[in-house]
């Protein structure tokens, strides 16, 4: 294989995803100037884990579920049994409605909970499923450029998964947890610059547990009673 | 449509600003081209096939907003095909001023490339596969790849300048 023919492969060889390595890695053997790109890609993939990611606004949101069509007065017979999930995914919708339009709340907050919705009325939330978080914290790794620290939820809140997200225009971790059938969202943030709010706050219906850790901030979000949240918040800061 | 469908593309706003942000350069052109998105999208829902990849169509839909309603709008220097642009004959490696550059020297770094450029880096970062890159930007896997070599070449010679 030529430079030319191996090149446009060598982003695929550094991060390990190439499926026919043999011939690239003969070629490398004996081209310095391939060899260096291959370092050069994976420093690349590394600075680009650094690049500015920028969020709609919640306005920006608040126009575009504006133009969604209303949901229908009424449901063919056939499709109630469709209802129950129907039904959980606009009461997230409608409680976001209300608090983005509530005045005085605060920007974190705000994102806290319609982030929390967002999970909730996904259909499909998670980036990466589990059953612990041992499975689920190194998939995080090379996707953020910091590590969260999250203690064991412990089997009565068991940890579904977790997901990448924006949340004030950075990336974060999402870890989301199960008690009975609510949805636990936890979110973990870069928090430098941010009026990151501390101790309990209910918004719309919805808890919210905040802690920080040096430069991360920690939100828990849901809909679960707020002693059971705290119990949660617990265990996730324990060491 | 359904209203959880709406919902579904509402999912995905976050990323489409993200990449129209990139693309026009400016925050009111970026939210102007979400909104247009979401308005096709929306228009276009009702055909869209169950099991459809929604978030690729999207990103499509996106990419052809751009293209046909905001592209002409400006005289960019920096708009032109990628895949015309010779290779350098030698890229230069400069992964230590990689490391060392500040996230706001990688965003004006961005900027500085041609539109497909940033598109295919972008879609690369998205978490697309080169199939799904190849879907959106409406080209064959192969020219992804030679297309996506180049970007990231063209990338790390602007960061070059930000060497210390």
């Amino acid at each position: 294989m030529t430079c030319d023919d191996v090149r446009p492969l060598l982003l695929a060889y550094a991060r390990g995803t190439l499926t026919d390595r043999a011939a690239v890695a003969a070629h490398l053997e004996g081209c310095a100037a391939c060899a260096r790109l291959v370092v050069a890609e994976g420093a690349l993939d590394d600075a680009l884990g650094r690049l500015p990611q920028a969020a709609a606004s919640l306005a920006l949101k608040r126009r575009l579920r504006g133009q969604a069509p209303p949901a229908p007065a009424a449901l063919p017979r056939r499709r109630l049994a469709l209802v129950g999930a129907g039904v959980a995914a606009l009461a997230a919708a409608v409680a976001l409605w209300l608090v983005l339009r509530a005045p005085g709340t605060r920007p974190v907050e705000d994102e806290a909970l319609a982030d929390h919705l967002r999970v909730v009325a996904s259909a499909h939330p998670l980036d990466v499923e589990s059953g612990g978080v041992h499975q689920v914290k190194p998939w995080f790794s090379g996707r953020l450029d910091f590590a969260p620290r999250v203690g064991d939820s412990g089997d009565d809140f068991p940890l579904a998964g977790g997901a990448l997200a924006i949340f004030e225009g950075r990336k974060a971790a999402t870890f989301v947890y199960k008690r009975r059938l609510h949805t636990i969202s936890l979110f973990v943030v870069p928090a430098g610059g941010l009026d990151w709010p501390s101790g309990p706050r209910r918004v719309a219906g919805f808890n919210q547990r905040y802690w920080r850790d040096g430069e991360l901030g920690y939100v828990l979000v849901s809909d679960v009673d707020g002693g059971e949240l705290d119990e949660l918040a617990r265990r996730l800061r324990a060491p | 449509m359904a209203r959880d469908r709406s919902q579904e593309l509402l999912a995905h706003a976050d990323a489409l600003y993200n990449l129209a942000r990139y693309l026009t350069g400016r925050d009111a052109d970026a939210e102007d081209l979400v909104q247009e998105t979401y308005s096709r999208a929306l228009a276009a829902a009702p055909r869209l096939v169950d099991g459809s990849n929604v978030r690729a169509w999207l990103f499509q839909i996106l990419r052809n907003t751009f293209i046909s309603a905001w592209r002409h709008k400006k005289r960019d220097p920096t708009v032109g095909g990628l895949d015309t642009v010779a290779p350098a004959v030698e890229p230069p490696v400069v992964d230590d001023a990689m490391r060392q550059a500040a996230a706001r020297d990688l965003e004006a770094a961005m900027l500085t490339l041609p539109e497909d450029a940033r598109l295919v880096i972008l879609l690369d970062l998205e978490g697309f596969t080169e199939t799904e890159v190849a879907e959106i930007v409406g080209c064959a896997v192969g020219t992804v790849k030679s297309r996506l070599f180049r970007a990231r070449s063209a990338l790390r010679s602007r960061l070059a300048g930000y060497r210390t």
